[in-house]
């Protein structure tokens, strides 16, 4: 017992000494990358093969989470693309987090599967090398500086502590390491929370609502780091419910609401499907003559500036009757409804807290 | 800008998979880049330098009683101390010193190893960098073993520089070399470890930092009121086993695990204490893997 008690007080110095002398780890031999998209290989934007797509693609089926009888999540199931910025909208409470988390399986689904590359997250060898994650922006110890919280990283995944300097610079912290997180600002904490997620050079990047707390520039910032990080070829599925920024940054969308899959498209088909929501804006010097031919399916609001909003009747069926009339048209635009317009008519309703 | 992420350093990555050394190096990176380690180490010089000051008088005037106070039996006791055997046992005592509470700073330190993870939210980095939950709380339990020894080292050291002026100064001579002083010391080591492992087990398993380290010191201090428990339950039903029971107490065991004779009369052998304490321990442990395991990290 003796002897136990003594080796297990020698280990433990071995290790502090060890630390202390920066905590680098013994110089290995350099691991070569076998194929484009391995870790610390920058992905071409315009040369990604098969392979790698379906290792960064994002594979949601049939996930559901009850918690007290409440479906947070309900049989979601829906599919991420490398390359792209997907946008994951939905109202609070819609179940974003609760998927986000049962992806990096940080909560247990009650049923379904969530997997990268067709591995579930607990699954993946060396995982911060093929995922980083941005979760909270205040997930970070308030005695710690931001350093030392990239470093705790890079030491439990085995990369060298000197990851976290470089890190620091790319999110423009490299004066705020050594300050303690208690003093950043919510934009320093988001920006730490990305050096952290991008530590491993990930090709598939999770982030849970970034642009919170961000000031325009930091959004700007934001916003120009995903695409890039996208057009790398890395798979970036972004939580949001900021639409005005989705629809400036996202490729694709997932809307979620009370749980459920409400739509999933590129931007343009998920607003391309709300047709029903467009209206035409008309300016006419008969604008009563108009509306008579129209039909009672279509109803015509005066804009009070000489022109009337039509809906129920499209540009095609306006431009026609108008012709039939022998009514002169001066303007003839179709407006389609915009991200907002859509995702609360997708999501109408389904907002309430559960 | 497609070299934005490269990097000279993830080159010279490790590769070789996650292991209980490197996640041990980070728990320790995790204690000492924050102030509270530093805090708790700090005062457990102070309490311990307290302790050996007051130790040190006590034993003072057990070997030279003050005159008029305490009569023949004081001096009985003092010529007893003076006796190779009751030197070593005051040489044994004051190379302990401070264990009695000391060990409570190598408890909560545990404690505070795996809670404050999720009082500040830092469970679901640590986890996502290492989603093998049963491996990142082994290395907290190393963590915090390796915690409870280097209190135990700085305690000692204090004490093996004090121990000796302290003889010099009271006339009696003592090597410290002898089994009663080194079988007390090494039994220390082993309670300042156990200390550290329950509370990082017991933090586990509560997750909440405040109700932790409630709880700790409730079953720390609670501990000592078993004696006077069980032995108003014996003075009820007389069972001869009621007077040895208190054992079953986290605290007393360890009393009776590291006090060579009896801890308290009828105190059973010291190692039962040892068993339960190491028992209490593991039990602890292997719950909080269990629950780390299964419980939603929100």
């Amino acid at each position: 017992m003796v002897v136990l008690l003594a080796v297990v007080v020698i280990v433990g110095l071995v290790w502090l000494a060890r630390l202390h002398r920066g905590g680098t780890r013994p110089d290995r031999a350099r691991t070569e990358s076998a194929g484009p998209g391995l870790p610390g290989r920058p992905l071409g934007g315009k040369r990604v093969s098969p392979a790698l797509i379906s290792q960064g693609r994002i594979d949601v089926r049939g996930l559901t989470k009850e918690y007290r009888g409440v479906r947070a999540v309900d049989d979601l199931s829906f599919t991420v693309e490398p390359g792209r910025v997907t946008g994951f909208l939905g109202p609070n409470g819609a179940g974003k987090t609760t998927t986000l988390r049962m992806l990096l399986d940080l909560v247990a689904p009650t049923a379904g599967t969530a997997t990268i590359g067709g591995v579930r997250y607990a699954d993946l060898e060396q995982p911060i090398r093929r995922v980083g994650a941005v979760l909270e922006a205040g997930a970070a110890h308030k005695d710690r500086t931001g350093r030392d919280h990239l470093r705790i990283i890079c030491q439990s995944a085995g990369i060298p502590l000197a990851r976290a300097d470089e890190m620091l610079e790319l999110v423009g912290l490299g004066v705020a390491g050594n300050r303690t997180f208690r003093g950043y600002s919510l934009g320093m904490r988001q920006r730490l929370g990305v050096a952290a997620a991008l530590i491993g050079d990930p090709q598939v990047l999770i982030l849970d609502e970034p642009a919170n707390g961000l000031d325009p520039e930091g959004i700007r910032w934001m916003r120009d780091l995903l695409t890039t990080l996208a057009t790398q070829g890395r798979t970036v599925l972004v939580s949001s419910h900021l639409l005005g920024e989705m629809a400036q940054l996202a490729d694709d969308l997932v809307i979620v609401a009370a749980g459920r899959l409400a739509a999933q498209g590129t931007v343009a088909s998920v607003i391309g499907s709300m047709t029903y929501l467009s209206r035409t804006l008309v300016r006419t010097p008969e604008p009563e003559k108009l509306a008579a031919v129209l039909g009672s399916d279509a109803v015509v609001t005066p804009t009070g500036e000489g022109g009337a909003y039509i809906t129920g009747a499209d540009a095609v069926a306006i431009g026609d009757a108008a012709l039939l009339a022998g009514v002169a048209i001066h303007q003839l635009v179709t407006q389609l409804p915009d991200l907002e317009a859509a995702f609360l008519e997708l999501t109408a309703g389904k907002a309430a807290i559960r | 800008m497609t070299a934005l992420l490269d990097s000279a350093a993830l080159d010279e990555a490790d590769d070789t998979g996650t292991t209980l050394a490197r996640l041990f190096g980070a728990e320790f990176m995790k204690i000492r880049t924050t102030s509270s380690g530093w805090l708790f180490l700090t005062g457990f010089i102070v309490f311990t330098a307290l302790v050996l000051t007051i130790n040190g008088f006590g034993h003072h005037y057990q070997l030279y009683p003050q005159q008029g106070l305490g009569g023949p039996q004081a001096l009985a006791e003092a010529a007893r101390s003076r006796t190779p055997a009751g030197v070593a046992a005051i040489a044994a005592s004051m190379m302990t010193s401070g264990q009695l509470f000391g060990v409570l700073f190598a408890l909560l330190l545990g404690v505070l190893i795996v809670t404050s993870e999720f009082a500040n939210q830092t469970a679901a980095v640590t986890f996502v960098t290492v989603p093998r939950r049963a491996l990142v709380i082994r290395a907290k339990v190393a963590a915090a073993a390796c915690c409870g020894a280097l209190f135990w080292l700085v305690g000692t050291v204090l004490a093996a520089v004090a121990t000796p002026l302290f003889l010099y100064t009271q006339h009696v001579s003592m090597s410290l070399a002898g089994w009663t002083v080194a079988r007390s010391v090494l039994l220390n080591l082993l309670a300042f470890v156990a200390w550290g492992v329950f509370g990082l087990g017991l933090g586990a398993v509560l997750r909440s930092q405040i109700a932790s380290v409630v709880a700790a010191m409730l079953v720390y201090a609670g501990s000592f009121g078993a004696e006077s428990l069980f032995s108003a339950l014996y003075n009820l039903f007389h069972q001869g086993w009621m007077l040895g029971a208190p054992v079953i107490a986290p605290a007393v065991a360890s009393e009776v695990m590291i006090t060579s004779g009896p801890a308290f009369p009828y105190a059973p052998p010291a190692w039962v204490g040892g068993v339960i304490m190491i028992g209490y321990t593991v039990a602890l442990v292997a719950g909080g893997i269990a629950l780390t395991i299964r419980r939603d990290v929100i």
